[in-house]
């Protein structure tokens, strides 16, 4: 963990945000959100419902194009429609987007191909080894547990080696053990110098996580903090004051 | 545009609108001569003339605002878009009441399958469509897209629709007013009837679309205020 | 390019291998199908009307309600666990996908028809003329018009909460040119009418399926895009 914030001091931001603005309509989902991420660096945005902390996401998935403002990746703005960006970007969500009806290993080759990977006889089984589902590489996605299948999205999302990584929601569903599990692979992504950005409501989880925590409310982002700063009772206080001073 | 000229626009041309369509009604009962071969209710044909050339006005009003929208994104373009959509499906509704009335006496049948009746009666039913997706959709903004993607196919298809059905045998009149070769075959009377009679109902359309229009913009600001409300508290 | 249809390639495999794997839309459509042409014998006095004579009318009104079944659920089966969002956040242009699909679709779409032609023949004894050739080829190109328009409405309705039901009224208005062309044109195949007579319908067909495929290829982005 320190290595990775001495990277991202000394390197350029890999992730920015810059006065992110998203309108829908009349109704701002995402008002002046700014905030740069290094390499390795984790950040956890926290927020009630209708926060927009999905629509953030999306901004930086670039699959929303923003009001105003840009996304930044490694210093080049993000353009919606810039496909070849999202072969920088995994996605995870609470969702796994995968096929109930094909094997781990079809799902597998099958997003491999849509990112144009050629070495997936190789790749495939070795991810499959990463999360551990050796053994289940056969098994049709719909007869796995809904842990293991979240450590199937897991593989998915992390498959073509993206230097950021999106996390939306990711322990919705999940029961204790598979939470844990889950978490322990989060961990992981940050050693392997990746930079993550996830919405969540699970503040404990999210906190364990992160580097970096914001609580976003109506919008914007109300609260920064790193997370050496904070503990779990801190966070708590914060996101009841945040989330109750919106009216 | 402000909302108070808004409304002022839609005030002026309802007004007008409303008076034209008075002196169009007291010119189709006691002025206009009546036409030999079809007789007294030839005069529906001041009425659905009119609202036919509405509807499609209205239909490409609809096609070239969503095509717009769908390029800048601006709320104003989908508002005038959907305003002329409600025009088109209201004038439609009355051009195809109108028609077969009309048709039921003159050709002794109230449906044919002539191109331009089997036509309109089509892109009504594509303004059905644009109304059913934008009330159905799960997500209000994709509404917007997914009627303004209907409204640009159907301007892009509507013409081989139309194409298509030339096809078949036509009993419909042929065009009398913009008829190149021998200049307007309409009498002088019938004439003027029936550019009063398109002239009210495009005013009463644009009335119509301007109080539309101001209605969305009132929403939106409505909306807004909404949204800015509670942090002033 | 060729990365781009290696994607494309990518998609339509999936759909096919899903389909061969749970045969869900497959055997929807192919038993209505056959259930339609079973209807139609009772629904048609043939003491008064020779249902040769029908015959193009009553196989593309089988074809357009029996392919509509199957393509509504385009994208439906693509929601379940957020697939879609998979693949629109992957580096497939949307104009890929929404090929991939129409190519899956017309897959699925000449299968359906080849049930049709079987089932029509068995049960009625229809005769299909003397020129198997431009027949496939009638039905490929009015097949491909049918498929481009269909598959971009299904995203559409997929998107809404009436679903399917919304989708024959947003696909029959626009879908008379390949009814009143594709019915003209078979109908006189099976009349082995020379080729000449054909001609003029087949262009028309090319002409609708040219426009409703760049449309789609064009407007797809804007029916899913977030």
């Amino acid at each position: 963990m320190p290595a990775a914030a001495a990277a991202s001091r000394a390197g350029l931001p890999v992730l920015e945000a810059a006065s992110l603005v998203r309108d829908y309509g009349p109704v701002r989902a995402v008002n002046q959100v700014s905030f740069r991420l290094g390499a390795g660096e984790f950040l956890s945005v926290f927020g009630p419902n209708g926060a927009g902390k999905t629509s953030l996401l999306r901004l930086l998935a670039g699959g929303l194009r923003p009001t105003s403002g840009e996304v930044r990746v490694s210093g080049i703005p993000l353009t919606v429609g810039d496909r070849a960006a999202r072969a920088r970007i995994g996605i995870l969500s609470h969702l796994s987007f995968l096929y109930g009806r094909l094997t781990a290993r079809e799902n597998l080759r099958f997003y491999g191909r849509l990112h144009g990977l050629d070495d997936l006889d190789s790749r495939v089984p070795d991810r499959l080894a990463d999360v551990g589902l050796e053994r289940y590489a056969d098994s049709p996605v719909d007869t796995l547990s809904r842990g293991t299948v979240q450590r199937l999205a897991v593989a998915r999302a992390l498959l073509h080696d993206p230097e950021i990584v999106l996390l939306d929601e990711p322990y919705t569903g999940l029961d204790a053990y598979a939470a844990a599990m889950l978490q322990e692979l989060l961990s992981a992504l940050k050693d392997g110098g990746r930079t993550v950005v996830m919405v969540t409501h699970n503040l404990g989880r999210g906190l364990e996580v992160a580097d970096r925590v914001a609580i976003q409310v109506r919008g914007s982002f109300v609260f920064e903090a790193a997370r050496t700063d904070l503990d779990a009772a801190g966070l708590e206080r914060s996101y009841r004051r945040a989330v109750e001073g919106r009216a | 545009m402000s909302l108070a000229r808004i409304r002022w626009m839609a005030t002026v041309l309802g007004v007008l609108g409303v008076a034209g369509v008075l002196v169009l009604h007291w010119l189709v009962f006691f002025w206009v001569g009546t036409e030999r071969t079809m007789g007294i209710v030839q005069r529906i044909f001041y009425v659905h003339v009119p609202s036919a050339w509405v509807t499609f006005l209205a239909f490409g009003i609809t096609a070239l605002c969503g095509a717009a929208y769908l390029w800048l994104r601006d709320e104003r373009l989908d508002w005038a878009a959907q305003s002329a959509a409600e025009g088109g499906l209201i004038f439609g509704a009355i051009m195809l009441t109108s028609g077969p009335l009309w048709a039921a006496y003159a050709w002794g049948t109230p449906w044919t399958w002539e191109p331009r009746l089997t036509l309109t009666l089509l892109m009504w039913f594509v303004f059905v469509g644009y109304f059913l997706v934008r009330a159905s959709a799960e997500d209000r903004q994709a509404g917007k897209r997914m009627a303004a993607v209907i409204g640009v196919l159907g301007a892009l298809l509507i013409p081989l629709v139309h194409v298509s059905v030339l096809w078949f045998p036509s009993l419909h009149p042929q065009p009398v007013v913009l008829n190149v070769e021998e200049g307007p075959t309409l009498d002088g009377d019938m004439l003027i009837t029936l550019m009063t009679g398109l002239l009210a109902f495009t005013l009463i359309f644009f009335s119509v679309f301007c109080l539309r229009y101001g209605l969305e913009h009132l929403r939106y600001q409505r909306a807004l205020a909404l949204r800015e409300q509670p942090r002033a508290t | 390019m060729t990365v781009y249809l290696r994607q494309v390639a990518a998609i339509v495999r999936k759909d096919l291998l899903l389909e061969v794997r749970t045969g869900e839309r497959l055997a929807a459509m192919g038993a209505l199908t056959v259930l339609v042409a079973v209807l139609f014998h009772f629904a048609i006095d043939q003491g008064l009307v020779r249902m040769q004579l029908l015959a193009a009318g009553l196989i593309w009104m089988t074809i357009l309600f029996g392919g509509m079944l199957g393509m509504g659920r385009t994208f439906e089966m693509e929601r379940e666990q957020g697939a879609i969002q998979g693949l629109l956040t992957s580096p497939v242009p949307l104009d890929g996908i929404y090929l991939a699909k129409v190519v899956s679709n017309f897959v699925l779409v000449t299968l359906i028809e080849v049930v049709a032609l079987a089932a029509y023949w068995l049960f009625f004894g229809f005769n299909y003329g003397n020129d198997p050739l431009l027949l496939a080829g009638v039905l490929g190109v009015a097949t491909l018009g049918f498929v481009a328009v269909t598959t971009l409405f299904s995203a559409i309705s997929a998107q809404t909460n009436m679903g399917q039901t919304l989708l024959p009224i947003l696909i029959f208005p626009l879908l008379v040119p390949v009814v009143i062309f594709g019915v003209t044109a078979t109908g006189r195949i099976f009349a082995s009418r020379p080729v000449q007579e054909v001609e003029g319908s087949l262009y028309l067909l090319a002409a609708f399926t040219v426009v409703a495929l760049t449309a789609g290829t064009i407007l797809f982005r804007y029916v899913v895009e977030e």
